[in-house]
Formats: C-alpha cells, sequence, structure tokens
C-alpha cells in the first residue's frame, strides 16, 4: 500500500504539461482500437447491419421475388398479427423454450454430479457425452425421424417387440403425425442436444468448489442434502445461470430439429416462430421479416426478465 | 498519428473484406466474342439416389455440348424436389439468378421480367406440346419451355387386392372406401394419401377432379373452397377417420408413400409412370403384382386426368453473349435423343412433339401420350406459385379440421394475389 502512495515516477500524465498529456491521451486511447477494429468492424457489418436490413425490410412492400415495390407502412405488422396461427405458434415457442430448458438443466445438474465423482470408466462416459453435441444436429434430427418411422422405425419395433406397441403404420406409431406428440419427441431432441453443453458448464462450475467447505460442512455433521442445497447449488449459481441464458437463446432460436423433423408441420402446428418465419418467407417477405423484428424483441425481452429476475449483476460479477 | 493510420487502415481493410464477402457471389456478367462463357444449370432431381441421379444426364448433356463449344462451359446443380422449389426461389428473392432453371416454373417470374421469350433462347419453339406451352405463358407470350411430361394413375397392388378377397379394380369413391377398409383388416394400409408439403397439391387436385371440382373454372376465377371441393375433403376427412389410409396425411409425402406402396404395405395410391422404376428397383412387387387404371371418381373414373409438365426457364442474367449461349445449349439438350433418353430413365413422357411422335407406337408410353392432349393442368394464374406454397403447408389439415374453413383461407389468399 505505502509504495502506491509514493511520490509518482517521471513520465505518468500527472508530471507532465497538459497539452502533451492530451495528445499522448489520444494515442493511446486510439491504440485498443488498432486491435478491437477489425472486430467491431466484423461485428458492425455481420450483426447490425443485418439488424438494420431486418428493420428495413419489415417496413418494405416487396414481390415474393424479392422486389421492392415501395413501403408498406405497418401493412406488413397487420397481415402478420392477424395470421391465425399466430398466437399458436407464440404459445408454442414459449413451452418449447421452458420446458427444453428447465429440462436440460435439471438433468444437466445430475449428469455433472455423476462426472465430478471419480468412478472407473469416467474419462470414457466424459467423452461419451460430447457425441450429441459433436454430431450435427440436423444429422442428430434425421435419425431420431426414421427411428420414429410409422412403418419399421427402431423405436417402434423396440416397442412393438415388449409389446406396448400394438401394429405398425397405426396411429400409435405415427408419432411424428400427431402434432403433440410430435412436438414432445422435438422437445426430448432439443434435450439431447443441449445436454453436453450445460453439463460440462455445471461440471466446471463443480470443480471450482474448493473441497474444504465440504469438509468443514461435514465435520459440522451435516447431511448430503443439506450440503448439495446449503454449498454446491449457491456456489454453482454462476455457472448455472451462464448456461441456462445460453441454454435459453439457443433453444429459442433452435431451427433445424423442427425442420427436418416435421417442417413445422400438419399446418403450423408444430411450427415455433423461427420455423414460422421460414415458412412466410417463401411468399412474404415483407411480413416473415416482421416476425423476425418480433423475434428479436422477444429474446431481447426475454435476456432482461431473466437478467433480471436472477440479479445477475450481484451474482456473476 | 501513425497507430492511428494504422487502425484506419485496419479498419477499412476488415470492412472491404466483410463486405467483399458478401457479394462476392456476384458474376462477372457477359463478356465479349471470344472469352468463355459460363451458364449455370439449377435442375430437379428425378433420381430415387446416386445411380440415377439426374445430375448424370445434365453432366453427361453439358459435357458433349462443351467438346463442341469449348467456349462455353455448363455448371449443373440438382436440387431434390423436397427442396426445389424454396431454393430457387431464395435464389431469385436474393437475385442471385441461375441462367437456366428445370423443374417447376412460375408465371410470376415473368411477370416480374426475369426471364427470356421461349422464342428467344430456343431456335424451334413451336415443336414444343401445344397444350404444354400455353401453361407457360404470360399474357400471350410463351416463357416456360415444358421439358417433361407425365399424367396420373392409380395404382394397386393385385397380390394385396387378392388376399382381401376383391376381385375388380375401384371405380368409385365408395370402391376406394370398402376396399381401403378390406385391405387394412390385412394390417396393411388401405390407400396412401400423400398431403405433406411435397405435392400435395397434385394429390388435391385428383381428388377435387373426381367430384367436377378444380382450382378454378373455365374462365380462370378461383374456386378452392367450392361446395364441390368441400364435399370433396369432407369425404378424405371420413376416409382417414376411418382408417382406410395411412395415419395423419397432412405430413406424409408423395416420395415416402411410393416406396412404401413399392414394398407391398399400402394397397392403392395415385401415381404417375416416375412410380415404375421404384417400383422395379424395390423388387418385392413383380411385374404382374400392380397394374395402373383410370384415377376413381366420386360416381366413377375421373374423365381426364391430371397432366403435369415440368418447364425449362432462361432467365436474364447477361448480357446478349450469354442469351447466344443459352440458347445453343438448349438447342441442344431439347434434341429428341435427350428427350428420349429421360424419359426411358425415369418413366416420364416426353414435352417436344417430334420425341412424342418417335414413342406414340412405344407400349409403355403410347397409352400414356394419347390421354395428355386431354390432361387437366395447374392454373398459371401469378398467384399460383404463393397459391400452391399455402396449399402445400396447410391443405393436410382440411382432413383433420374443419375443410370448409382451410379451403376458404387458401381461397383468400389466392382471391388476394390476383
Amino acid at each position: 500500500m505505502t509504495e502506491q502512495i509514493a511520490p509518482a515516477p517521471p513520465g505518468t500524465r500527472a508530471s507532465l504539461p497538459r497539452r502533451e498529456s492530451r495528445a499522448r491521451r489520444v494515442g493511446r486511447a486510439a491504440t485498443p482500437l488498432l486491435w478491437i477494429g477489425p472486430a467491431i468492424a466484423l461485428i458492425g457489418v455481420v450483426v447490425l447491419w443485418p439488424v438494420v436490413v431486418m428493420f428495413r425490410t419489415s417496413f418494405q412492400h416487396i414481390s415474393p421475388d424479392g422486389f421492392v415495390l415501395g413501403s408498406a407502412g405497418g401493412k406488413n405488422y397487420a397481415d402478420l398479427f392477424h395470421e391465425p396461427d399466430l398466437k399458436g405458434v407464440l404459445t408454442r415457442t414459449v413451452v418449447w423454450v421452458v420446458a427444453v430448458v428447465a429440462v436440460t438443466m435439471l438433468i444437466s445438474l445430475g449428469l455433472a454430479q455423476l462426472f465430478n465423482e471419480r468412478f472407473p470408466g469416467r474419462r470414457v462416459a466424459r467423452w461419451a457425452l460430447i457425441a450429441p453435441w459433436a454430431a450435427s444436429v440436423m444429422m442428430t434430427s434425421l435419425v431420431f425421424r426414421w427411428a420414429l418411422d410409422a412403418n419399421n422405425g427402431v423405436i417402434n419395433v423396440f416397442l412393438h417387440d415388449v409389446g406396448l406397441l400394438k401394429s405398425f403404420n397405426s396411429n400409435q406409431a405415427d408419432w411424428l403425425g400427431r402434432p403433440w406428440s410430435a412436438f414432445v419427441w422435438m422437445m426430448v431432441v432439443a434435450v439431447f442436444v443441449s445436454l453436453p453443453f450445460s453439463t460440462y458448464a455445471l461440471l466446471a462450475g463443480l470443480q471450482t468448489i474448493p473441497g474444504e467447505l465440504y469438509e468443514a460442512a461435514r465435520v459440522d455433521g451435516a447431511s448430503r442434502w443439506r450440503i448439495y442445497r446449503s454449498i454446491t447449488l449457491p456456489l454453482l449459481r454462476p455457472a448455472l445461470l451462464v448456461s441456462a441464458l445460453i441454454n435459453v437463446i439457443n433453444v429459442f432460436n433452435s431451427f433445424p430439429i423442427i425442420w427436418e423433423m416435421t417442417r413445422g408441420g400438419p399446418g403450423f402446428q408444430t411450427s415455433t416462430t423461427t420455423t414460422f418465419m421460414f415458412l412466410l418467407k417463401q411468399s412474404y417477405i415483407g411480413e416473415s421479416a416482421a416476425m423476425s423484428v418480433l423475434n428479436f424483441g422477444l429474446v431481447i425481452v426475454i435476456v432482461l426478465v431473466f437478467l433480471r429476475a436472477t440479479r445477475w449483476k450481484q451474482q456473476v460479477t | 498519428m501513425k497507430r492511428g493510420l494504422i487502425a484506419a487502415a485496419a479498419l477499412t481493410a476488415a470492412a472491404a473484406l466483410a463486405v467483399s464477402g458478401c457479394s462476392s457471389s456476384k458474376k462477372s456478367g457477359g463478356s465479349s466474342g471470344n472469352a468463355s462463357t459460363t451458364l449455370k444449370l439449377v435442375a430437379a432431381d428425378y433420381g430415387t439416389g446416386p445411380d440415377n441421379t439426374s445430375q448424370k444426364y445434365w453432366q453427361g448433356i453439358a459435357d458433349a455440348f462443351h467438346t463442341q463449344n469449348p467456349t462455353i462451359t455448363v455448371t449443373v446443380q440438382t436440387i431434390n424436389w423436397n427442396d426445389f422449389d424454396n431454393q430457387v426461389q431464395t435464389m431469385v428473392q436474393n437475385h442471385q439468378f441461375p441462367d437456366i432453371t428445370e423443374g417447376d416454373y412460375f408465371s410470376n417470374y415473368a411477370q416480374e421480367g426475369l426471364l427470356y421469350k421461349a422464342s428467344d433462347v430456343l431456335t424451334n419453339a413451336s415443336n414444343l406440346m401445344p397444350v404444354f406451352s400455353k401453361l407457360g405463358s404470360y399474357q400471350g407470350a410463351q416463357y416456360g419451355l415444358p421439358f417433361t411430361t407425365s399424367s396420373r394413375t392409380l395404382f394397386y397392388n393385385k397380390k394385396l387386392f387378392q388376399q382381401a378377397g376383391i376381385s375388380s379394380a375401384p371405380q368409385t369413391w365408395a370402391d376406394v372406401q370398402a376396399d381401403a377398409t378390406k385391405i387394412k383388416a390385412q394390417g396393411k394400409i388401405g390407400f396412401g394419401l400423400p398431403l405433406g408439403s411435397e405435392e400435395a397439391q397434385a394429390e388435391s387436385l385428383l381428388w377435387m377432379l373426381g367430384n367436377g371440382g378444380n382450382y378454378q373454372d373455365t374462365s380462370g376465377t378461383w374456386t378452392i373452397d367450392s361446395s364441390a371441393n368441400v364435399e370433396t375433403f369432407q369425404f378424405l376427412k371420413q376416409l382417414v377417420q376411418s382408417g382406410g389410409t395411412e395415419p395423419n396425411p397432412g405430413n406424409k409425402n408423395r416420395t415416402d408413400l411410393w416406396k412404401q406402396f413399392a414394398q407391398g404395405q399400402i394397397g392403392m395410391i395415385n401415381g404417375s409412370p416416375a412410380l415404375i422404376p421404384i417400383l422395379q428397383q424395390g423388387k418385392v412387387l413383380g411385374n404382374t403384382d400392380w397394374t395402373s387404371v383410370p384415377i376413381a371418381g366420386k360416381s366413377g373414373p375421373i374423365q381426364s386426368t391430371l397432366g403435369v409438365c415440368d418447364f425449362v426457364a432462361a432467365f436474364k442474367n447477361g448480357g446478349t453473349s450469354k442469351q447466344a449461349a443459352i440458347k445453343k445449349f438448349l438447342d441442344f439438350a431439347y434434341q429428341d435423343k435427350y428427350q428420349i433418353q429421360f424419359d426411358k430413365q425415369y418413366d416420364l413422357l416426353p414435352a417436344t412433339t417430334s420425341a412424342a411422335t418417335s414413342l406414340q407406337s412405344d407400349p409403355i408410353f403410347g397409352p400414356f401420350l394419347k390421354a395428355l392432349p386431354n390432361a387437366v393442368q395447374y392454373p398459371s394464374s401469378t398467384a399460383w406459385a404463393q397459391v400452391k406454397t399455402q396449399i402445400q403447408h396447410t391443405i393436410g389439415t382440411a382432413v383433420t379440421g374443419d375443410p370448409k374453413q382451410v379451403l376458404g383461407a387458401i381461397q383468400q389468399t389466392a382471391k388476394k394475389g390476383s
């Protein structure tokens, strides 16, 4: 402490005349720009510019073949809000995000705990968990789609062999044909592909908790459940919040699972806002852009509410 | 100062990189006389796998053409039918036009002035079959060049019919209902009804025709939610509910169901000659185990079936030298030998009069060819592209929900668009 209070060595800001210091300060301020400039340019062109174009497009009247025919005013938004399917699509999106993220986080908590213990084959098990993450989501979805085929899908064959499924090609066997069961199966796939990331994030969190805390708790005679609730969970909170937030954004934007398994159909009965937007684009570019703006707004609101509800700042920084 | 300069330079470089990354797909455009020209051909894939993909067919033509015209290179891209419309539409929306497409054609591209007239890119345009040329026309001028055609018939599995104790082919809806129930009792699917997004517009029209309905009346007025069509879908809804079809037809696609028919899992299905190679490949049904008959209607087989035509369209994408190159290539590709090669490979029908004449006496193609000139076709209105998209996505819900409401919503879109 005392050393820092000692008089400043020559060459620091305080000891120089004012004008020179300003020139230097500008120079110094510009230096970081050299390093972050390319990144800023990239963000500007790849992230911000498309957002601007998206907003602009949503107010334009565009032919299905991509020709701008002038301003549409708020008509694209009016059309969008008059879509009879919009309400169902929005409700489904909420169910999709909440259910997938909640189930993912719960299973990940268990898995992370398991992988934090020592057991023979732990290394192999940890590696195996990467598989759903490493495989392309589209590939995983296709595998599930064919596994659920009503005629000869492997899941149906299994269910038939154990006697749970009476006959192939029946309504019961046609998991992806009934909107609700299709939606549930797609959520299963979404959880499956989200697990590795959250589990690793939580595992990393678990490993930062010092062993002495557990030791002290055990000396005090705390039960296992008590230790988990009072030590593990609170200290895991930062990791839990970060991975949940990233999952919320990922799951909200999830496209390939739904597209490959049902294309959002029949009708729009298994669409979320992301696939709905894509389906609209085929004929109605402006309205689809309006849906994109709504999506953009939704994801920002969800993130803000999430940060607020979890008192992010106090917890993470 | 120096640092600032470097920073600015870095920034500009990064921006330039990013921007050029976005626009690098723009072509250099038509160039002068001797320089080489590259044409981008985007075609739908009619094949069922890597062995008979249309990529091979087109590459063969492109290579033969290139040997004769070393200055013109044709690059071939084939897209499977499920994604074809969507991907071509995206290319058009992004203004990254292909030079030539073969597959679905939409008159709205002609309306936007994106296409060359048929006579500008094909020397002998009058050789194209007149009925289909009319379908490729917009405001009196022809833009879509018919390339291949087909007509629809009802295929049924004779083996399954025999097992179920059915002696004659279905002729009416009542027959379809009764036969489907009997086949279901054998543990198989009675009628394969593909109302999923791949080609719901064809299946729907075939049923509408059976009740004297259509998408438009003869004067070109949209009649999608006419009482005849609503009645048709009420029948289908009841057929589905009684278990006469595969479960949930709303998301079942033609190709998948055709394959299932070839596996002997389905009793009846509407098909085109293109189903024949799938049956032969499947090796489950022998040539005597199936047959095809006119499509059953409400009170008797329909008189004129759906004739489907796929078109070639040429996009205005460069200067006159490019147009000349396109014309050279299309003249080459439209030779009878390539028409017939295509038809033999996929069991489809030719679209040029000369090729049709040379196939007239063929035992397989002859009967289909005779029916072609009277065939019913899809609407040629510019709104059809949008209407078709909506039919593909939503008409499947008419057999689970309220037919009147679903058809009414499509009718609204059609009326708004035209």
